[in-house]
């Protein structure tokens, strides 16, 4: 094509002395940090939020109740919703309660109660767990199962915080 | 070009030349560098121009990133007003996308337009960039399509009665216009069916006939290069000017997309698009309903044509004054071929004026008479 | 409230105010930096016998003289003419208690402007020793100006402790040093003084831009990095001087920033937030773009694009300065005097002998007053923050609710740190609710929020079902609309107590109710027109 016939002239010279170019090319990944805060800041907090939010509900949450008419009866285990964690509810055989995150500890497949057994395990990887204590009796999970405080109010097994 | 890496490594061992060069010898990068540094931009007093379809192709990109984030909450059919609701007033920064996707979607149709008029009174349509000007047409047609679907998409009141105004235009079509606009509604009136299906081909099917359409638009221009006014042409060489695309013209294209991007944060940040009432079926248009400015001058065209004659005539009138300035549009490489300077190349000119009069007559006058 | 109201429609007071403010920004940072550039340029154009230089700078400067002495000049008398009138009470007080302080400033305007002049009248009719002489003059005679204005513009922010405890007394002058040097003060000074260097190179790229690539490349190349260079240590350097003047401001203002994040809904204060991205993104186009553009390819660096990079400037620059005065919501001079001009030590007064009392200058009926003289500081009816749209859709008994919570400013107020307290009596804040009602065509109801409780003791006891939904009237009932005019003082409760005979004839029972319930319900009734 004919442009390439055109005479090139004001190509590019080459930039300032060593010293200058270091400050320059600080200027400008400053620059560039600036367009990626302007940019990557507001598309983080916008893809977080579903997240950020249930985190904040999540700590506002200490206490769930839940009316004991609707649980089984003695030698069964649910499994409820405390904010967003699923959580282990343990209904014993002498009418005593205990409550556990129900996330096992190793890589956070849901545990299981085996009224049968006696204890709390983890189909994913065999772990087991104490179900009076939550520590770990077997298997690989590393740390034992966090112990909520239950207590039975009025006709209300109230499961809260530690 | 001498900034760019060398095919031998240099004297010190360099790894990036190492892995350039290893690449190169199995996907032939030494013939892509070549394509795309051997361009030249020329350099005259109509040099503005060429940013233009630069900063159309910023704000595709801009509608690219921010669309797949609305895609992340948005939900089509019958959720669609209240995922807008909480995008707008509930995630975070959900304001500033969805403003950024608003404002940058109109101002792409303003550089699309200011591009192709910069083209056509360049006569850049002219011998060998025929398939640039109708890949380009093809391209304008799609982003009005993209406009149009997507204005739907909240479904507030603005949006249903803008589609409803808007879906005359296809009503119009002789004999099939009726049955066009019930497969394009999905039914008999604008409901969660249009929404869904404007979703779809917002979504979907315009990106997948947008991409490659412009592909081989950007690999026609890289192919031919920049065209020159008729003036700059006839100056001898000693006279004339150009920079090497690359690095020098994408130096100076790159600030003008980084100023085009300013310019969408400025919007999106100080005038961020509100949300209106939830669409009603059953509530009357509101007084002096329209379409989006883009879409001003054909509206008022028809209205103004109704104005002028009895009944359907007036419509018919305007859809075939319309159509024709639209084949001649397409056609003018053809009419306007290698003659230079020649009675039809003044009558290309002469009609690119009038068109371009005539759209901002119509649009001004289409405001003013809401 | 002592001083007439500056109703400027659809824009507001504020914002003449912020127009001419901006613009003068651009200018007389460009004079304090521009002074420094000039010298220093004259200096190394001397030093390295360039001729071709000192032409350049002698135009420069030549455009410097025009743009500063000119526009500069008339932008800040009009910033002068603009406060005074949008914010009187607020002037006043800055005057009063820096009078010395502008005193000085005057001083060094003056002398700044004989400087410029001679500078630029002098040029190759005095010795060059001389000639430098009085750039330095200028140069930091200008950096004085700026040095005193910055201590006037921070204590609004940051009054500082040992002002504050004498505020109020007569006795502020005695701590105008430590007034003018207050807790914002050098964090600011160091942010201008890095801006007025930006803006210095910002402005003289529009000369280097001028110079003609193509017959003396190098020349143009040369000038034009030298001024883009001038950019690049204020980049640099604003982000930490930024940290520090943020480190410095009070706590709740801080706060403010992160009212933009979630949502933009009609009455959140979103504006520091959406300004600070503008800021952000502006700054690193500026760079970028002198980088690509004027770095890269000085020949081909046209007039156009260096009127690109100054509205850039002008983005960042409005974009902080706005910032920067939202931040001091709801007050001009900080825990001292709020933006409508009343001062915090007089609200409880106020709230007592009623606000229309308490000011010398009054307008339009008490409602009408108590917007004018308390809220159009900062709102229009239809423009900036229009109260028409902020409140679109509300009833009366709603718009009580809100001057409630703007009156008691509860501690979970969403609006106690960016609105001053709404002052008056009950009378004048009921008056001011039916004034806005009447903006907003808000539905006839309840008045306050006594009335709005008996509009439920009203339904409770199926008065509508005779005397019609808000008692409009029916086949079997009068509607109660005016009863309060019919029936004055305790008329009404009298009635209610014991109807007429017509009324029991038709119906009429009397109401069994608790005192409250009844107060409410009589509330009601009146409320009803």
């Amino acid at each position: 094509m004919s442009d390439s016939s055109l005479p090139i002239v004001n190509k590019i010279d080459e930039a300032a002395p060593a010293s200058r170019r270091g400050l320059l090319q600080l200027g400008i990944t400053l620059a560039g940090a600036c367009y990626a805060g302007a940019v990557g800041y507001p598309v983080y907090r916008y893809l977080a939020t579903p997240a950020r939010r249930a985190e904040l509900a999540d700590s506002e949450i200490t206490t769930v109740s839940i009316p004991a008419s609707g649980l089984p009866g003695p030698g069964t285990g649910t499994i409820f919703l405390f904010a967003s964690r699923p959580t282990l509810l343990i209904h014993h055989e002498d009418g005593h309660y205990t409550a556990f995150d129900a996330v096992c500890s190793h890589l956070g497949c849901t545990v299981a109660f085996q009224p049968d057994n006696h204890r709390i395990f983890c189909p994913c990887h065999g772990g087991v767990y104490d179900m009076n204590t939550g520590a770990v009796v077997s298997g690989p999970p590393p740390r034992g199962l966090k112990v909520y405080h239950v207590e039975v109010k009025d006709a209300n097994v109230v499961v809260s915080k530690v | 070009m001498s900034s760019f890496p060398k095919s031998e490594p240099s004297g010190k061992p360099n790894i990036v030349d190492g892995v350039y060069n290893w690449a190169d010898e199995r996907l032939g990068l030494t013939e892509v560098v070549a394509l795309a540094t051997h361009k030249q931009v020329p350099q005259h007093k109509h040099s503005f121009w060429y940013y233009w379809g630069g900063i159309s192709l910023l704000c595709f990109i801009v509608q690219l990133l921010t669309g797949v984030l609305l895609l992340v909450y948005y939900r089509p059919g019958k959720e669609a007003y209240e995922s807008v609701r909480q995008i707008t007033y509930d995630v975070d920064f959900g304001w500033l996308i969805r403003s950024a996707h608003s404002w940058s979607a109109n101002l792409m149709v303003f550089a699309v337009f200011v591009h192709m008029f910069s083209v056509f009174f360049m006569k850049a349509y002219k011998k060998p960039r025929e398939f640039g000007w109708w890949t380009g047409l093809g391209l304008l047609g799609l982003v009005m399509l993209f406009g149009f679907s997507g204005y739907l998409l909240p479904m507030d009141e603005l949006s249903y009665f803008a589609t409803k105004v808007g879906l005359q235009l296809p009503s119009m079509l002789p004999g099939v216009g009726a049955i066009v606009n019930n497969v394009v509604r999905g039914g008999p009136s604008v409901g969660e069916n249009t929404v869904q299906r404007f979703f779809a081909l917002h979504v979907v099917v315009l990106p997948l006939l947008f991409m490659p359409l412009l592909g081989f638009h950007l690999l026609l221009v890289q192919k031919h290069g920049n065209a020159v006014p008729e003036g700059e042409a006839a100056k001898p060489l000693s006279q004339r000017r150009s920079v090497p695309f690359f690095p020098n013209f994408f130096a100076m294209d790159l600030a003008m997309w980084l100023i085009a991007l300013n310019v969408i944060t400025i919007l999106a940040t100080l005038f961020p698009w509100d949300l209106g009432q939830p669409a009603n079926a059953l509530a009357s248009a509101p007084i002096g309903i329209h379409p989006e400015w883009y879409f001003m001058s054909q509206f008022q065209l028809l209205k103004g044509m109704g104005l002028v004659l009895p009944g359907m005539m007036g419509e018919v009138v305007g859809m075939g004054l319309f159509t024709a300035v639209l084949l001649f549009w397409a056609v003018i490489p053809l009419f306007d071929s290698e003659t230079v300077a020649g009675k039809r190349a003044r009558i290309a000119t002469w009609t690119g004026y009038l068109v371009v009069t005539g759209m901002l007559a119509l649009t001004i006058w289409g405001y003013a008479a809401l | 409230m002592n001083y007439p109201v500056w109703d400027v429609p659809f824009l507001g007071s504020g914002w003449v105010v912020g127009i001419i403010a901006i613009f003068h920004v651009m200018i007389s940072h460009f004079a304090v930096g521009g002074g420094f550039y000039l010298i220093l340029a004259e200096r190394k154009a001397r030093r390295e016998n360039r001729a071709d230089w000192l032409e350049i700078i002698r135009r420069h400067s030549h455009f410097f003289l025009i743009l500063t002495a000119a526009f500069g000049t008339v932008s800040g008398v009009g910033i002068w003419f603009s406060i005074g009138l949008a914010s009187p009470q607020s002037t006043s007080a800055l005057i009063h208690n820096f009078v010395f302080g502008w005193a000085m400033e005057w001083c060094f305007f003056l002398v700044e402007i004989a400087t410029i002049l001679v500078y630029y009248s002098t040029w190759d009719r005095v010795d060059a020793k001389t000639h430098m002489r009085i750039g330095w003059l200028y140069a930091w005679t200008s950096f004085g100006t700026l040095a005193i204005i910055n201590g006037i513009l921070t204590f609004m922010l940051t009054p500082g402790k040992a002002w504050l405890a004498v505020a109020g007394t007569g006795r502020e002058a005695s701590e105008f040093w430590a007034a003018l040097f207050n807790p914002t003060y050098w964090p600011s000074l160091v942010l201008r003084t890095l801006i007025c260097f930006a803006l210095a190179g910002v402005w003289a790229l529009v000369t280097a831009s001028r110079i003609d690539g193509f017959t003396k490349p190098a020349l143009k190349t040369e000038v034009i990095r030298w001024s883009a260079r001038w950019l690049l240590p204020s980049f640099i350097l604003i982000p930490p001087a930024l940290a520090w003047y943020l480190y410095a401001v009070p706590e709740t203002s801080r706060q403010l920033l992160q009212l933009g994040v979630g949502t933009i809904g009609s009455g959140m204060f979103t504006q520091v937030a959406r300004a600070a991205l503008v800021t952000t993104m502006s700054s690193a186009t500026i760079l970028a773009v002198v980088y690509f553009l004027a770095w890269k390819n000085p020949k081909d660096f046209g007039l156009g694009h260096a009127i690109a990079v100054v509205f850039l400037a002008l983005a960042a620059t409005g974009a902080t300065e706005h910032a920067r005065e939202m931040i001091r919501k709801p007050y001009t001079i900080n825990q001292y005097m709020y933006s409508n001009g009343l001062r915090k030590s007089e609200i409880a007064h106020v709230n007592q002998v009623g606000f229309t009392t308490a000011s010398l200058w009054v307008s339009g009926n008490p409602g009408e007053a108590m917007f004018r003289g308390q809220c159009m500081n900062c709102h229009t009816i239809d423009g900036y923050r229009a109260m028409r749209q902020l409140l679109h859709g509300r009833d009366h008994a709603a718009i009580a609710r809100l001057l409630n919570i703007l009156h008691t400013v509860p501690a979970d107020s969403p609006y106690k740190n960016y609105m001053p307290p709404l002052s008056g009596t009950p009378e004048e804040i009921a008056a001011l609710n039916d004034y806005l009602g009447s903006l907003v065509g808000a539905a006839a109801g309840a008045n306050d929020v006594l009335a709005a409780k008996g509009k439920t003791v009203f339904d409770a006891n199926a008065c509508s079902a005779c005397h019609g939904d808000g008692g409009t009237g029916g086949p079997l009932a009068p509607a109660l609309t005016g009863v309060g005019t019919r029936l004055p003082g305790d008329k009404l409760a009298a009635f209610l107590a014991k109807p007429s005979d017509k009324a029991v004839a038709g119906g009429m029972p009397a109401p069994k109710l608790a005192d409250d319930d009844m107060k409410a319900l009589l509330a009601y009734l009146n409320s009803l027109k």
